[in-house]
């Protein structure tokens, strides 16, 4: 009788711990995405970074003004957590024809953050293609400007976003990636638990 | 003779929208500012990479009786220096245009900010690391030139 109540007690402590949980929004561990990061290294989204949580931007380094706010906002979030623990940092270029590895590496040392834990990633454009399409980052070509000596630069409108992965490469997070204050990204990473 | 204008500033950076949650929150400040002519306070501009972009930001504030308009500005730090702006397109998609020129509203601030107004440094002609500093030049309608010193932070 008691061990029945003790088991009972346990399950209902269970169910409850189970509701107080962030739902997912998405689940991405049925997709896998091979990736580069800034040094050439071949990377796996998510499986990789299974058991970790990650805070994910979504960028392109010609764009000046929005995605360089995301691209701080990812390294605040790690440079103001006082336990970042396991947690990965990850910027996904959506213009990976321009976004080389090599360019990757630049961009990244000019915000300090070409060191662990944050990963810049690239890959060939199908493969972009299909990840943006996933996590639902849009991208068009918006502006054009002729330097010159002839070279055509294009821009791009594109979603602002910063997404929050949980350690079972669940979605639990979509911000305004430029516009959220990283306290609140910080608050919500530390939900998650170890 | 020197001006003290009051500004009501609303910073739309802080309604954010969470998807899952629709939390919003909105903060109002309020400050003074005096001085002169045409005075532009709080630059800064974003770190990049040789070859790369990036933007710059101040307040501008016309301390005049009369309207006046940022006409050019201009720059070695980077291949072409442009006035732009960030907007937010359909499918809550960010953009960018080039905008010619600002009106300066007598006794008015005009902010250039993440995700609005901002001066466009097209390929920086070196890399621009936190702690750097360059040169900006703006080019007024009825007041002259005025060369800033513009720190690099990230």
């Amino acid at each position: 009788m008691r061990f029945t109540i003790i088991t009972s007690l346990i399950i209902l402590a269970a169910i409850l711990l189970s509701a107080c949980s962030e739902p997912a929004l998405d689940d991405y561990s049925d997709v896998s995405y091979e990736l580069i990061d800034q040094n050439g290294e071949t990377v796996t989204f998510p499986d990789d970074f299974e058991g970790s949580p990650l805070v994910v931007g979504f960028i392109y380094t010609h764009c000046p003004d929005i995605c360089s706010f995301i691209t701080a906002n990812v390294g605040k979030v790690y440079n103001e957590m006082d336990n970042p623990g396991d947690t990965k940092f990850l910027l996904v270029t959506f213009d990976p024809d321009r976004d080389t590895p090599e360019v990757l590496k630049s961009y990244a040392a000019a915000f300090e953050m070409d060191r662990e834990p944050f990963r810049f990633l690239t890959g060939d454009p199908d493969t972009i293609d299909d990840f943006m399409r996933r996590v639902s980052v849009r991208t068009q070509e918006s502006y054009t400007r002729d330097m010159d000596d002839g070279e055509r630069l294009y821009f791009l409108s594109h979603s602002d976003k910063i997404l929050l992965i949980d350690q079972n490469s669940r979605l639990i997070f979509d911000y305004g990636g430029s516009m959220t204050p990283v306290n609140i990204i910080i608050e919500d990473l530390e939900k998650l638990g170890p | 003779m020197k001006k003290l204008i009051t500004l009501l500033i609303t910073l739309p950076s802080f309604l954010i929208t969470l998807n899952s949650c629709g939390e919003a929150d909105e903060q109002q400040q309020e400050w003074s500012v005096s001085g002169e002519g045409i005075s532009i306070e709080g630059a800064w501009a974003r770190p990049a990479s040789e070859g790369r972009m990036s933007a710059a930001y101040f307040l501008i504030t016309n301390f005049e009786d009369e309207d006046d308009r940022l006409i050019g500005v201009r720059s070695d730090v980077a291949r072409m220096v442009e006035i732009h702006e960030s907007y937010e397109g359909e499918n809550d998609m960010m953009g960018m245009r080039e905008v010619p020129e600002i009106e300066l509203p007598a006794n008015e601030t005009v902010r250039f900010e993440q995700g609005g107004l901002h001066i466009m440094l097209i390929q920086a002609t070196r890399q621009l690391a936190e702690g750097d500093t360059f040169e900006l030049t703006l080019e007024f309608e009825n007041s002259g030139e005025q060369t800033i010193e513009v720190p690099i932070r990230n």
